[in-house]
């Protein structure tokens, strides 16, 4: 049971984690809180859903689908908000308010779209025999999941520290108002940052159709709070705490599970609690706030 | 002879007292009449709430379209009878959407008793949304027509103001599956629960139940109602190496559960989980042939037909009717629960002395063990807990073209033998 909790603990902390990288992008660079980031995770399953009822393809080729269309109405919802939020005293309470009315917006419209019913898709992303990790047996989608999340986590970190819009984006992070004097253009940076986030999440949505057991129109609070959770235990605005936080929620989650299931939706905001009480940056922070 | 004359003139001397007595009763019953009928209401308001969202979705809607179905019924036949004033008045429907949260239902509680002054109130549907309003009901003194939350804490001696009218109370429940693993000789069983008191109440008399047995279950655990990952769970179960697996859940942690055991590596010769006897056609959509076959659940109806019922219609009418009325929802045991409960209410105004709760606690609560509908019959403890229906034990076998739940236990209504253990594959 060790083991297994163990194992399963990281693959599916490896998840979480993925599935947080977009909050805390968009908190990291532009102290947006998106609240709505779990109704995006809905959305990208929702795609995966459809591609392989409707169309018959893998689910997992949402992710390439979703990459670009995020981004796209990230870039643009972002270049509508902007202005709004430049001009406000306090851009983070106000983008809450913002996003908590998104959310509402698209789980009112999932709900018409696919009906209030749970959606599940019958057959795993490799099909549906289980697979052998060190003599445990698991679910395919575990591994698969982390199979996704830790190159999709290598991309993020290769275009944050090895590209020039990279560059923008830490000086972004780092001073919104040194970046600008550099020259960055900052309006089109946040707003590439922003869909980079939203795609994050959709993707992540063609992993959370299976890890979740399926998907519904109100499925997006639930996940925007674990997000919120992973991003908080990791270090707000850092992606590689979103890891870190992930795989502690992971093998919290799943060790509660193992021994005292009834503990197990708890466990890991009491460990949220304690490394706000030990660590109240989070367990990664200071290596990104000053990169 | 004079006797017979005295006679005749005492019987002529009772007739025409009691026919004085008669046509003064008559006078005066006519006098009330004209006056309860005066006082009546225009409408009978009925206030229940549904949630168009969120996890209870899939239940809540069906259960309000029962309630619908019946207003429509009503309203078609002119109305509700209501004995106190001796006629029919028209129902008017009103309901809220809490979008499955406890904590919106209970506003829309206090809203549809202090606002729309609602005559019968029938909540929504199971016990996370019942919950609320069972105290506020009865701060206000406001009879609940309970359909399906059957929780055994909402029912207490000192709360006159709650009456199991749908769904048995769910501690009653796992009786039948307890005498089929006895008769099974199956004794090593885990039983995973989520922590509600709708799955609490159904563990602990599965638990006391096989006790009684001497059998001790190898796994005995709860989980919070929101879980949906099961692969450590399932993992954890299998170490025990149980004979028999009960998982005692809603319908979105039923899904995954059944979902994950095939692909979690692990096989078991019995799983019982709650809901796709209620909800067939939403399981045979998200969880598939092959991994619901040869699981088992509670038969309920429509899936257990009433054909003899003394109010309403019958099962296989209801599903006619109600086909009709609303073509794209399927006919479940959540509907027939909406549509059984408002008969119910439908019986308390019809025998009520009076135009009050409590009279109408009274007189629903005589009629306790008297009446049947289409989905059972209607008998209540005197705590007000529905204890007259009964879930026998069901099989889903694979059928040409998906499933069908067929009853294996009790002998008495088995509509086919059960397959144990499970064939593989």
């Amino acid at each position: 049971m060790v083991l297994y909790a163990l194992i399963a603990g990281v693959l599916i902390g490896l998840f979480y984690g993925f599935a947080a990288l977009g909050l805390s992008l968009a908190f990291g660079v532009l102290r947006v809180v998106n609240i709505a980031h779990g109704d995006v995770i809905v959305l990208g399953s929702y795609l995966a859903y459809e591609l392989s009822t409707q169309a018959h393809i893998n689910p997992l080729f949402a992710i390439p689908i979703a990459v670009p269309l995020a981004v796209a109405i990230g870039m643009v919802f972002y270049r509508f908000v902007a202005p709004s939020l430049g001009r406000s005293k306090d851009p983070e309470m106000l983008s809450l308010i913002l996003f908590f009315g998104v959310s509402q917006v698209i789980e009112a419209l999932a709900t018409i779209g696919f009906s209030v019913n749970q959606d599940t898709l019958l057959t795993g992303p490799v099909g549906n025999a289980s697979v052998q990790i060190f003599g445990q047996s698991f679910p395919n989608y575990y591994p698969v999941a982390a199979a996704v999340a830790v190159p999709g986590a290598l991309l993020v970190m290769f275009y944050l520290y090895r590209s020039r819009l990279g560059l923008a984006t830490r000086a972004l992070m780092s001073s919104r108002a040194d970046a600008m004097l550099s020259g960055i253009d900052v309006g089109r940076t946040s707003a590439l940052s922003f869909g980079i986030a939203l795609a994050l999440a959709a993707s992540a949505g063609a992993l959370s159709i299976y890890v979740n057991g399926g998907v519904s129109p109100s499925q997006g609070t639930d996940l925007t709070t674990t997000a919120f959770a992973v991003v908080v235990i990791g270090g707000l605005g850092n992606p590689a705490g979103a890891l870190a936080g992930g795989l502690v929620f992971g093998l919290a989650e799943q060790f509660a599970q193992s021994y005292e299931p009834n503990w197990a939706g708890m466990v890991p905001y009491v460990l949220l609690l304690a490394v706000m009480l030990v660590k109240p940056e989070g367990l990664l922070s200071r290596r990104v706030r000053y990169a | 002879m004079k006797v017979h004359r005295r006679l005749l003139g005492l019987a002529g001397v009772c007739a025409a007292t009691g026919g004085a007595v008669a046509v003064l009763a008559t006078g005066a019953q006519a006098g009330h009449t004209r006056a309860s009928a005066a006082a009546a209401p225009k409408q009978i308001v009925v206030g229940t709430l549904y949630a168009s969202s969120g996890a209870y979705a899939a239940d809540s809607l069906p259960q309000y379209d029962g309630v619908k179905f019946w207003v429509n019924q009503m309203n078609k036949s002119g109305g509700v009878y209501v004995a106190a004033y001796h006629k029919k008045i028209h129902v008017k429907l009103v309901a809220y959407n809490d979008q499955s949260s406890p904590t919106t239902a209970a506003t829309l509680y206090s809203q549809l008793i202090t606002q729309n002054h609602v005559n019968i109130m029938i909540p929504d549907f199971g016990s996370v949304l019942t919950a609320p309003a069972v105290s506020i009901a009865q701060d206000h003194h406001q009879l609940l027509f309970d359909a399906t939350a059957s929780g055994t804490v909402f029912f207490t001696p000192n709360n006159p103001y709650i009456v199991g009218s749908g769904i048995r109370n769910s501690a009653f429940w796992p009786q039948p599956l307890v005498q089929f693993l006895v008769a099974k000789h199956i004794k090593k069983i885990a039983i995973l629960y989520d922590a509600n008191d709708f799955d609490a109440a159904q563990a602990a008399t599965l638990d006391h139940g096989l006790k009684a047995h001497g059998i001790r279950p190898v796994y005995y655990q709860s989980t919070a109602t929101t879980t949906t990952t099961y692969g450590t769970l399932i993992d954890s179960i299998a170490a025990t190496n149980p004979q028999a697996v009960i998982e005692f859940g809603y319908n979105t942690n039923d899904v995954p559960f059944l979902n994950t055991i095939p692909t979690s590596g692990h096989r078991f010769n019995m799983v019982f989980t709650v809901f796709p006897g209620q909800l067939p056609q939403l399981f045979q959509q998200e969880v598939g042939t092959k991994n619901l076959g040869y699981t088992y659940t509670y038969a309920t109806p429509p899936l257990v037909p009433y054909s003899k019922v003394n109010l309403g219609l019958n099962t296989a009418q209801f599903s006619r009717a109600f086909k009709h009325s609303f073509p794209s929802v399927p006919v479940t045991y959540p509907a027939m629960a909406g549509y059984g409960t408002a008969l119910i209410a439908q019986e308390a105004l019809a025998k009520a002395s009076s135009f009050t709760q409590l009279a109408m606690r009274r007189a629903i609560g005589n009629e306790s063990g008297k009446l049947t509908t289409a989905i059972g019959q209607f008998k209540i403890t005197k705590d007000g807990a529905q204890e007259g229906e009964f879930l026998p034990v069901g099989q889903v076998f694979p059928s040409h073209g998906g499933t069908t739940i067929k009853v294996v236990y009790p002998t008495s209504m088995a509509t086919t033998k059960a397959k144990y253990p499970a064939p593989k594959g």
